[in-house]
């Protein structure tokens, strides 16, 4: 069988402006590959063009034996790509239970959709609390909680993870790198999006570095943690 | 002025805020989805009205014009119809423009409201002078001193409530319902989430002009009269209403509707000359906006941190 995800040579931006150009990389079934970069390195614009959001101007993406590279959104969602936004993006005036159930909107088997309410809920307790409250009016852990617990409803092939630590509490952010590795652990492709070299590094297999738009590094998670790229990548030395 | 008077206003005030309310629900529907306003609802309104009086004309000449049946069947067609070109309007007018200035998309329906309204004022046989509408459902009444209970009156407000309140249902409880607040709060993870945007946008603005045109033919029936230009006022009431209630929202835009024809009536029962009624109404909505600038139950915009 194909790798889940193969990118090849893909040029994407916004307007005039090419922010990729050229970025190739591999996420293999079972691990957890990530992609680092510092901002504006353009680790975004990639998920974005992954995910039908800002279509790659060339290049090619393939999901397993199809090729997404200009398929719309919600048809790459239905294949099995599933993402856990970056600033978490849970709907602010749903109920935590309706937030599961639009994340698994692709599914319409009742059995299967109780299955995964009760999988998720194994693993973030707190959701079955707090399922009749409206998510916007839940604590940014929580609703990293419920971000993840989304993008678990639709029984994802592939997930990835955009930026998961931004914006939360050092002791939040372990807990999440933990959760991640737990479904991984269970079976689940991971793309992992991340600023955060060292616990990024931690939890994946293999990794890239982005930077300007290009990948400069690649590797096993153990090289690239002593790499002078990475390093490079990050402070400008 | 006695009981049965009172009451008599109320019935009446109550058969128009439902036809406002359901044409005000369109209004926070589009709103919700797409953050545009459609001008050319109150159009749609009228357009469903003349639809149902089309369709009537062609029952009447095949010798079908029995009333309840013709009642129902005009009813479905003018909706059908509707349901139809409000997803034909999202399709090729209203999507195209998604990444335009909301602005152009404020013209753009209002001008197609334009061309609804004089096409139908020049191609309608004899368009542009009111024109009777059918009396389909029974003639009968309950006199209760200054009180005449009209049977027409109460059906159409069961219908219309029916209608608002299966439309609240289809939204809070269905699946397509689900979709249409996903991307109503955030489109692009709705997307994310399997959600076909597009479809979604479709069925939200089909949804939106059926109700129009249920309020157009309930307006027909009730007043027995339509004309080309009635969806003018209509549509300014019907959006006055919405964001008097909070664009966007459900709730908000009942309420709207109900507290317009409320005002109406009231206008009508203290000023002796009949026209000052949209006077006072309109006045009232003014100092309501002053008063809460966001609208009375404005959708809170929730905190994306």
């Amino acid at each position: 069988m194909s790798e889940p995800l193969v990118v090849e040579n893909v040029v994407s931006g916004y307007d005039q402006a090419d922010v990729l150009s050229g970025v190739s990389l591999t996420v293999s079934e079972g691990q957890i590959t990530c992609l680092l970069g510092s901002n504006g390195a353009g680790k975004t614009t990639l998920i974005r063009a992954i995910l039908g959001l800002t279509p790659a101007r060339s290049g090619r993406i393939c999901f397993g034996d199809h090729d997404i590279t200009h398929q719309s959104t919600h048809r790459i969602a239905a294949l099995g790509v599933t993402c856990i936004p970056e600033g978490r993006r849970v709907f602010p005036r749903m109920s935590v239970e309706e937030n599961l159930r639009v994340g698994a909107y692709t599914e319409s088997d009742r059995e299967a959709i109780k299955k995964r309410f009760a999988e998720v809920f194994a693993i973030f307790p707190r959701l079955k609390e707090r399922a009749d409250q409206l998510a916007g009016t839940m604590s940014g852990g929580e609703q990293a909680m419920l971000s993840i617990g989304r993008g678990l409803m639709s029984a994802p092939k592939l997930l990835i993870v955009d930026e998961p630590s931004l914006g939360l509490s050092p002791l939040l952010v372990k807990e999440n790198f933990r959760v991640i590795k737990r479904i991984n652990e269970l079976g689940v492709t991971v793309l992992l999006v991340e600023q955060n070299v060292r616990q990024t590094l931690d939890i994946a297999h293999r990794g890239y570095v982005l930077a300007q738009g290009r990948i400069v590094a690649e590797g096993d998670a153990v090289h690239l943690r002593d790499n002078e790229e990475v390093r490079a990548a990050y402070f400008g030395g | 002025m006695d009981l049965g008077f009172i009451a008599q206003y109320l019935l009446n005030g109550i058969v128009l805020g439902v036809i406002y309310a359901m044409v005000a629900v369109g209004f926070t529907l589009f709103f919700g989805v797409l953050d545009v306003i459609k001008f050319s609802h109150g159009d749609v309104v009228m357009a469903g009205a003349f639809t149902a009086l089309a369709t009537y004309a062609g029952l009447e000449l095949l010798g079908l014009g029995y009333p309840t049946f013709a009642a129902v069947f005009i009813t479905l067609a003018g909706i059908a119809a509707m349901a139809l070109l409000g997803a034909l309007l999202a399709k090729f007018l209203i999507l195209p423009l998604r990444n335009a200035p909301p602005l152009n998309t404020l013209l753009i329906t209002l001008m197609f409201g334009l061309a609804l309204r004089e096409s139908v004022r020049l191609f309608y046989p004899n368009g542009s002078n009111p024109k009777p509408f059918p009396q389909l459902l029974p003639d009968l009444s309950l006199s209760l001193g200054n009180l005449e209970l009209r049977f027409d009156s109460v059906l159409l407000i069961i219908v219309g409530l029916g209608a608002i309140i299966g439309v609240h249902m289809l939204i809070e409880r269905s699946r397509i319902g689900l979709a249409i607040r996903a991307v109503a709060q955030d489109p692009e993870t709705a997307r994310l989430m399997g959600i076909n945007f597009e479809r979604v946008v479709l069925a939200t603005f089909g949804l939106g002009s059926a109700l129009a045109a249920l309020a157009g033919v309930t307006n027909g029936l009730y007043y027995s009269e339509v004309n080309f230009g009635m969806g003018l006022l209509l549509g300014v009431i019907g959006f006055s209403a919405a964001v008097v209630g909070g664009l966007g929202s459900l709730y908000g835009a009942i309420i709207g509707g109900f507290l317009f024809a409320a005002l109406q009536t009231i206008g009508a029962v203290w000023f002796s000359v009949p026209a000052y009624k949209d006077v006072f109404a309109f006045a009232c909505i003014i100092a309501l906006m002053a008063w809460k600038p966001t609208g009375l139950l404005a959708a809170k915009s929730a905190e994306r941190v």
